[in-house]
């Protein structure tokens, strides 16, 4: 057990800068995928709302689909497949692509289950107090939708952050990739996955706990609404 | 250029049927043992199990899959332990799943109110006896949806397979994509068939959720 750990004890100042480096890669995959997601998401909820039955339509027919599909397939479809068609993207940037496009879809259903749990009675008392419609929903649903969202929100993040790993599969330079090359460098593969394993563990627990804590504070609050 | 599609289908069809195999495999092992530490999870005393089984849960939902493919195909091997592709595949989706459905079942059995529990054990059913009849069998319709989302989840996970070379559909995909060249054809298709492999489940699942009428 002991010369396990002696391992990490030599070869730990080689490692780390080394997977430092990828961890930034990785954060910017996650991060920069899922503002494309929340981008993309707002869209096609917006469609859903919308009054032509052809954009409600696009929306669930998108959603669906790409729930339906394996991120790997998605990110080798763009890599891969995006060349013949003329359009050459770069690992890291059909990786942002495609996190961003299977984010969307999850994180489209949670804005529609958020901006839902509005009763409708809000909106109708706003409009009837002589609000627009933009200040109902800017000043009203949203503020209201935004607190139920919130932890579901986080969730997302964290698949994505954790889903980049397949990034790797697509010569992008992130932690997985660094971690293979190390792993075939130093012959040490259970010593840098665990490692690996543990950079990733260090970001998502944190924030799967902030999660929990708001889920948790959030429900109190509204249970307390509910029976003054 | 359609040409190439009859093959291209078959060969990914076989594909199919390991992942099927990994998938039912995967499904086998979380379902089994996620019961079992939920059931641990709720039920026991010892708070050394509980922050066992909490460390266990929360160390393979906040690491990529992945990674705990490597850890298992690659790291193990180099201390002895060795798995083929396809029983890596298994046996680390699995212990994910059952660290998914752990959390599912544990929710599940804390929202039953424990008064189901305790007028069971009132009527004189023996405590293995309520779990059977009375807690279990409600649990499971509470929680069907969720195990409904993982199941397609994981059918979609087993392509991360193919990065440790057990041969399913995306593996069967990249091979093909070298002999023929047909790369958008290829993926196409690919994607094809996991949404056709994936609908049809989840279809199922939201039927069983109606006819039990989950959410009423």
């Amino acid at each position: 057990m002991s010369a396990f750990f002696q391992v990490y004890r030599e070869y730990l100042p080689e490692w780390w800068p080394r997977l430092l480096d990828a961890a930034r890669v990785t954060a910017e995959l996650s991060t920069l995928g899922f503002l494309l997601a929340l981008l993309l998401a707002a869209l096609l909820v917006a469609m859903a709302r919308s009054r032509s039955p052809a954009l409600r339509l696009a929306s669930n027919a998108v959603v669906q689909f790409v729930r339906a599909v394996p991120l790997l397939a998605l990110l080798l479809a763009l890599y891969f497949g995006l060349p013949a068609f003329g359009l050459t993207l770069s690992g890291y940037w059909a990786g942002i692509l495609g996190l961003g496009l299977q984010g969307a879809a999850y994180v489209a259903e949670v804005f529609r289950g958020g901006l839902d749990s509005v009763h409708r009675g809000q909106r109708e008392a706003a409009l009837a107090a002589g609000l627009t419609p933009r200040q109902v929903f800017t000043a009203v649903v949203l503020p209201q939708a935004l607190r139920v969202m919130l932890p579901p929100l986080v969730n997302c993040y964290v698949s994505l952050l954790k889903d980049s790993s397949l990034c790797a599969l697509i010569a992008t330079d992130e932690l997985m990739l660094a971690a293979r090359a190390m792993s075939s460098e130093y012959f040490l593969p259970l010593h840098i996955f665990v490692l690996v394993g543990l950079f990733y563990f260090a970001i998502a627990f944190p924030l799967s706990m902030v999660s929990r804590l708001l889920g948790r504070r959030l429900s109190r609050g509204r249970r307390a609404m509910g029976t003054t | 250029m359609l040409d190439a599609l009859p093959t291209i289908v078959l060969t990914l069809l076989e594909g199919a049927v390991t992942a099927a195999q990994v998938a039912l495999g995967a499904a086998l092992i979380a379902f089994t043992l996620g019961l079992l530490l939920a059931l641990l999870n709720v039920f026991t005393a010892l708070a050394v199990v509980r922050t066992a089984i909490g460390v266990y849960v929360e160390w393979m939902r906040n690491v990529p899959a992945l990674a705990h493919l490597f850890i298992l195909y690659f790291g193990l091997a180099s201390i002895g332990v060795r798995f083929s592709p396809k029983g890596a595949a298994i046996v680390g989706l699995g212990l994910v799943g059952a660290a998914v459905l752990c959390d599912v079942f544990s929710a599940g059995m804390r929202a039953l109110h424990v008064g189901q529990r305790e007028a069971a054990l009132a009527c004189g059913l023996s405590p293995m006896q309520a779990l059977r009849y009375i807690v279990l069998p409600q649990m499971l319709r509470l929680t069907l949806p969720a195990i409904g989302n993982y199941a397609s989840q994981l059918i979609k996970d087993t392509s991360i397979a193919s990065a440790i070379a057990a041969p399913e559909i995306m593996f069967y995909a990249r091979n093909l994509v070298t002999s023929t060249f047909q790369t958008p054809l290829i993926y196409a298709s690919a994607v094809v068939l996991y949404a056709s492999i994936v609908f049809p489940v989840s279809w199922m699942f939201n039927r069983m959720e109606r006819r039990l009428g989950v959410g009423r």
